[in-house]
């Protein structure tokens, strides 16, 4: 099996878990997924497949082409745990398809929101060589399939919230001391100032899982693509420093190096283990490892395991359907086995 | 409809989200649909769309407009308001008077800057790689990091000589 694109470490890794761009495009001469048939929608998917795999790119070999409607509800909900689809496109799974690279780090969502979701993701800080990997793709299919594109509003899109460039850039950040000072809101309202956004991912409850933000441009129309993401990359920048300052102070506390050791003991020795709960064990360890408490810097092998005891992920994985407490246990014993060496 | 959440706001937002393996749906306020941080790594900006579109409706709508069908696709304004989404590409120039306010409540800007597509005109599309690779060249002079500038250099003179052939 190909190593997928998360057991690659990047850089920046302590506090940037990965980083993803995102370019919504459509064909000219076809209406936008609300109104297109079915009929049409296969055929722009085909479009699509054809135009990637004549294309004489070295991408073309390592795609393979997945109608949705042929996936159980499990294997699309694991897609969504992997960041590679959005769950509307997991749930209403009629008349879409997907491409995807044999890392996981490339994905072409057909019939989203848009006709296309040109999506590239790496591990660490990498906009700049995910955007150019993303600018090669929509340019190979520019030229086969001719995009909706107007001189005054850019690529068309669906939701007029993309016109413009059509692209998202985004950031996926661990910032626990941050948010322990309790200067995410802060930060975030002065970002949506700059036309970017903050947000926190969210697990069971209405609560921050595992400290992990997402960072990304808001604005599509009248900001070319460089200028979003170096506008991206500095805030980063300094947030990346501010984090690490911080955490290094608040792992000087007994009670932090206390939280620290006690997740790496659970991780080790739990029977029964949610989800919820993992995420947050992982999270206190990395900040270990960015401290120095815990000597691994093996970020790559936390990201690893971030994503295989995702529900789905970790049922998919043993091909069957688990109830909650099954899953628990085999979550637990994953974790036992793959962190054993670490501390 | 309420929102599930605070059961006290009209819902204006149908989300999706995946908790546990599973795929929930909510209905939702604006307000708790931002606090819920509703979406994971897909930002979705179509409640706010949606209600930018219902206030420009609650004014009153041209009159114009509801009788005005996109001649590609068929879409009135009225259709593209309700469902938050618009027609088909030739619905931006078709409603494009109507558009253009929400748009540049969205953006603030009503005028693209940054990559023009080869099908637009390898022209256009020369002279907007031109001005970010100017942009990039300014960037990388004001860091002192001079290899790059003269490679951006180059480049650009190498388009300039294929904008005069062209
Ligand atoms: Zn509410
Ligand atoms: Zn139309």
């Amino acid at each position: 099996m190909a190593e997928k694109w998360y057991e690659r470490s990047g850089e920046h890794g302590s506090v940037v878990i990965s980083s993803r761009i995102r370019l919504a495009r459509n064909l000219k001469s076809y209406p936008f997924p609300n109104r297109a048939s079915l009929e049409q929608k296969r055929e722009i998917a085909l479009r699509v497949k054809k135009a990637i795999e004549e294309s004489n790119s070295t991408l073309a070999g390592s795609f393979s082409f997945i109608s949705m409607e042929e996936l159980t509800q499990l294997q699309a909900v694991s897609l969504v745990e992997k960041h590679l689809i959005s769950p509307e496109f997991a749930s209403d799974r009629k008349g879409r398809y997907l491409m995807l690279s044999e890392d996981e780090a490339i994905s072409i969502m057909i019939n989203e929101e848009d006709h296309i979701r040109i999506q590239v993701l790496g591990s660490g800080l990498s906009l700049n060589e995910l955007y150019n990997t993303a600018n090669n793709i929509d340019t190979l299919l520019d030229d086969a399939l001719g995009f909706a594109f107007n001189e005054k509003l850019g690529y068309l899109t669906q939701c007029p919230t993309n016109l413009g460039t059509g692209m998202r850039a985004s950031l996926m950040l661990h910032l626990p001391a941050t948010e322990k000072n309790r200067a995410i809101a802060r930060i975030a309202g002065n970002l949506s100032k700059l036309g970017m956004e903050l947000r926190g991912t969210f697990g069971e409850g209405s609560d921050v899982k595992g400290s992990l933000y997402q960072m990304s441009n808001q604005i599509t129309l009248g900001i070319s693509e460089h200028t979003a993401i170096e506008n991206l990359k500095n805030i980063a920048s300094q947030m990346i420093e501010q984090e690490e300052k911080s955490l290094e102070e608040l792992s000087k506390t007994l009670e932090m190096q206390d939280i620290i050791f006690r997740s790496a003991a659970v991780l080790k020795s739990a029977r029964l283990m949610t989800n919820d709960e993992a995420m947050k064990l992982l999270s206190n360890v990395r900040a270990g490892m960015v401290t120095g408490l815990i000597e691994s810097k093996d970020y790559s092998l936390l990201n690893r395991m971030s994503e295989q005891i995702q529900p789905a992920t970790l049922m998919t994985s043993n091909n069957r359907e688990m109830t909650p407490q099954e899953r628990d246990s085999a979550r637990a014993e994953l974790l036992r086995r793959e962190l054993k060496e670490l501390f | 409809m309420l929102c599930q959440s605070c059961k006290k706001n009209e819902a204006t937002t149908h989300i999706k989200r995946v908790v546990n393996g599973r795929i929930e749906e909510y209905d939702l306020c604006p307000e708790c649909a931002k606090k819920m941080g509703y979406t994971s790594l897909f930002s979705n900006f179509e409640s706010e769309w949606n209600s930018l579109l219902g206030s420009f409706f609650g004014g009153g709508l041209p009159s114009r407009t509801s009788a005005t069908r996109c001649k590609s696709c068929g879409a009135s304004f009225s259709e593209i308001a309700k469902r938050g989404m618009v027609g088909c590409p030739d619905c931006y120039e078709t409603f494009y008077e109507e558009l253009l306010p929400s748009i540049k409540k969205i953006h603030g800007n009503t005028r693209h800057n940054g990559k023009f597509p080869s099908s637009s005109g390898r022209q256009l599309a020369i002279v907007n790689e031109l001005e970010s690779m100017q942009e990039q060249l300014n960037e990388a002079i004001a860091r002192q990091e001079f290899e790059k500038a003269a490679e951006l250099r180059d480049k650009i003179n190498e388009l300039k000589g294929e904008s005069k052939n062209g």
